[in-house]
């Protein structure tokens, strides 16, 4: 039991940060109808943020503020100068768009900073456990739940309760009607980019404390996995990816814990062929745009 | 008066030739993606060396060697592109990336023509199956491996579980060399976890160790950056403060840099540089010549493969890739700066000492002990 509980925990861990990267891809995609590939670059930027702030022996909250500021303005960059040239094309030129930002991100990084991983080492604290009966669980796996739940709380108050929130739902169902009704587009359009850094800046702190490194390619795989989380949640819906995110997540988790050893390389392939079972089950994804969008 | 001048100017023109002569090498060295941290390196050291080589006249003084050096983007195909262009514009070496699988895929384009083909950094032993003409050129993971038991074994060890990746033959080789080796001198392998390359989470591995019936006393891993980094932190971040021992890999500063999480880690290396070694006389010269400090030991590598190649040529008396081959194969007790080397009675992965280290909290690396592999002990590929 303790140990499907502790199993239990990694999943939502996992989870909540495929959900928070899901989050950030819906967010744009609902809006400017952009997959953006370079999400997981904002990542990195992220990282590479909280990595020079420690070389300067910042203060640790001054240290994550850093890192979460770097995503966010990477993420305004990128919009400002890659995408809003590229407003009004095809959803396949957004795409190659940010395939190619990802490809040169990742090229300025290897030849700026380092080919190789470098170290980011959090306090001790954040590497520490604690007993809950017979469990023992770690500080890591807790703090990125509770980031990740206050987070997408906090998403979700601002979406619901803010002018600039609704707005943007809005948007997400019919952006050229609020177009008409006044409202920015480029306004409009920044803060969800800001807000999809702020979430890849979060998860660029969860996951940097927990894997200790940060590389040229960190953000490419979970970024990957987000990508699938949103198709798995309903391409264009917010609640979607979420739901995504943490689904992948869990059955990430439980295919690692409980796979047969003999199937163990087959791991990744068993986790996506019960996300095409689920497609084929529900082709608009688990929680669908109210528009149907698909890509 | 007439034959004196000709036979003057023969002279002169055949001088001009020796002279003219050179040793072309060709180089792959990926300049990013994966292998680029290992790559780029190895290729600094391997060219620091040559330099130093060519200002003194060449490859053992008479012969000047060229460098072609070519960009394989860590991608395979691209790589096997990059040889054949090498050797059109004329190779008779070929330095391959520092990995097994871009090895062996460069060496069935070297294989028509015999050209000698050695690794930067490429450990696993089954490499230089290819052919007579796939030579290795650091400790294999075999002997590290066999080292590192007989130290854990010393240590008093008994249960050890693995972790391994089949993505790669390092991460799937070194932790099964491991265990032959371990269990050969006594030890028991109480469980393996099978993790994927850049897996995100390692911590349903960690829970699923800490929850076996029959507990390790040591974890042994090949992993690599950054999935090492990853996995330590999950481990202790769980509570599980099991010894941790690795390869070659974890011979870096991204990994020293990682403070309390890697306290005491111990790990396989190629080389250490004590004071007064020609390893601390080369990263002097390195440091003095480039004003970059070699932190690991890629860089010094690179440079004994210059001096593999220049002794290979010396003994074959020739620059024919066969006879190249055939030397290297034979070199006994051939003198390098990270550590002598031996190809002769080996499947060309050559034997080297093999040094055995321990990471401090402050991010130290402590010298332990350094010895070759025992040959009664050597898993075989």
């Amino acid at each position: 039991m303790d140990i499907w509980l502790q199993q239990f925990i990694n999943a939502l861990s996992l989870g909540g940060i495929y959900a928070m990267l899901a989050l950030g891809l819906a967010i744009v995609f609902s809006i400017a109808r952009l997959i953006n590939f370079a999400h997981g670059e904002i990542m990195t930027f992220g990282g590479y943020g909280i990595f020079l702030s420690m070389a300067l022996d910042f203060p640790i909250l001054v240290t994550l503020t850093v890192g979460i500021a770097a995503a966010v303005v990477m993420a305004l960059m990128m919009e400002r100068v890659a995408f809003r040239a590229m407003r009004g094309a095809s959803i396949i030129s957004l795409l190659i768009t940010s395939l190619a930002v990802s490809e040169i991100l990742k090229v300025l990084f290897q030849n700026f900073i380092s080919p190789r991983p470098v170290p980011i080492s959090f306090p001790s604290l954040w590497s520490g456990s604690y007993q809950i009966g017979e469990m023992t669980i770690g500080v890591a796996p807790t703090v990125s739940i509770i980031v990740t739940i206050s987070a997408l709380g906090g998403l979700t108050f601002f979406l619901r309760h803010t002018a600039t929130g609704m707005s943007m739902r809005a948007a997400a169902e019919d952006f050229e009607m609020l177009r008409l009704l006044g409202v920015r587009a480029n306004r409009i359009i920044a803060v969800s980019f800001a807000l999809s850094g702020l979430l890849a800046g979060i998860a660029a702190v969860i996951w940097t404390a927990q894997r200790g490194s940060v590389d040229p390619m960190m953000g490419t795989f979970p970024v990957l996995k987000a990508f699938i989380a949103t198709v798995l949640g309903g391409l264009g819906s917010l609640n979607g990816a979420v739901l995504g995110g943490f689904v992948v997540g869990i059955l990430e988790v439980l295919a690692q814990a409980f796979l047969l050893d003999s199937l163990a390389p087959y791991r990744d392939a068993i986790v996506l062929s019960i996300v095409i079972i689920l497609l084929l089950i529900r082709p608009d994804g688990l929680l669908p745009a109210r528009d149907g969008t698909r890509s | 008066m007439k034959n004196t001048l000709l036979l003057t100017s023969a002279i002169a023109v055949l001088t001009a030739t020796a002279w003219a002569e050179e040793y072309v090498i060709g180089v792959m060295s990926a300049q990013s993606g994966y292998l680029a941290p290992y790559d780029g390196p190895a290729y600094a050291g391997f060219q620091f060396c040559i330099d130093e080589m060519n200002a003194n006249g060449g490859l053992n003084g008479t012969l000047p060697a060229k460098l072609i050096v070519k960009d394989t983007r860590s991608d395979i195909a691209v790589g096997v592109q990059v040889v054949q262009e090498m050797i059109d514009e004329g190779a008779q070496f070929v330095v391959s990336s520092a990995d097994a699988d871009p090895t062996i895929a460069a060496a069935q384009i070297t294989a028509a023509g015999m050209i000698p083909t050695m690794t930067f950094a490429g450990t696993a032993p089954v490499l230089t199956q290819v052919g007579s003409h796939v030579f290795g050129s650091y400790p294999a993971d075999n002997q590290q491996a066999t080292v590192l038991a007989g130290f854990a074994r010393n240590e008093g060890f008994q249960n050890v579980w693995l972790l391994k990746s089949p993505d790669s033959a390092y991460t799937l080789g070194g932790p099964e060399y491991f265990g032959e080796a371990f269990t050969k001198l006594g030890g028991t392998v109480v469980g393996e976890s099978i993790y994927s390359l850049n897996q995100p989470d390692f911590s349903a591995i960690v829970t699923t160790i800490k929850g076996a019936d029959n507990q390790p006393d040591l974890i042994v891993t090949w992993a690599w950056e950054p999935d090492f980094p990853a996995f330590i932190r999950a481990l202790r971040g769980a509570g599980v403060d099991t010894q941790v021992m690795g390869g070659d890999v974890l011979d870096t500063p991204t990994v020293r840099g990682l403070g309390d999480v890697v306290d005491g880690v111990i790990h396989t290396s190629g080389g250490y540089p004590d004071e007064g070694s020609a390893y601390a006389d080369f990263i002097s010269r390195f440091e003095d010549a480039t004003g970059t400090t070699p932190d690991n030991n890629y860089y010094v590598n690179g440079c004994d493969i210059a001096h593999m190649i220049e002794q290979a040529i010396d003994s074959a008396g020739s620059t024919d890739p066969a006879a190249v081959s055939a030397a290297m194969a034979e070199i006994k007790d051939g003198k390098g700066v990270m550590s002598n080397f031996t190809f002769a009675g080996t499947d060309r992965m050559p034997l080297r000492d093999v040094v055995v280290a321990r990471i401090n909290a402050n991010g130290d690396k402590e010298f332990i002990l350094r010895q070759s592999a025992d040959p009664a002990i050597l898993p075989q590929p």
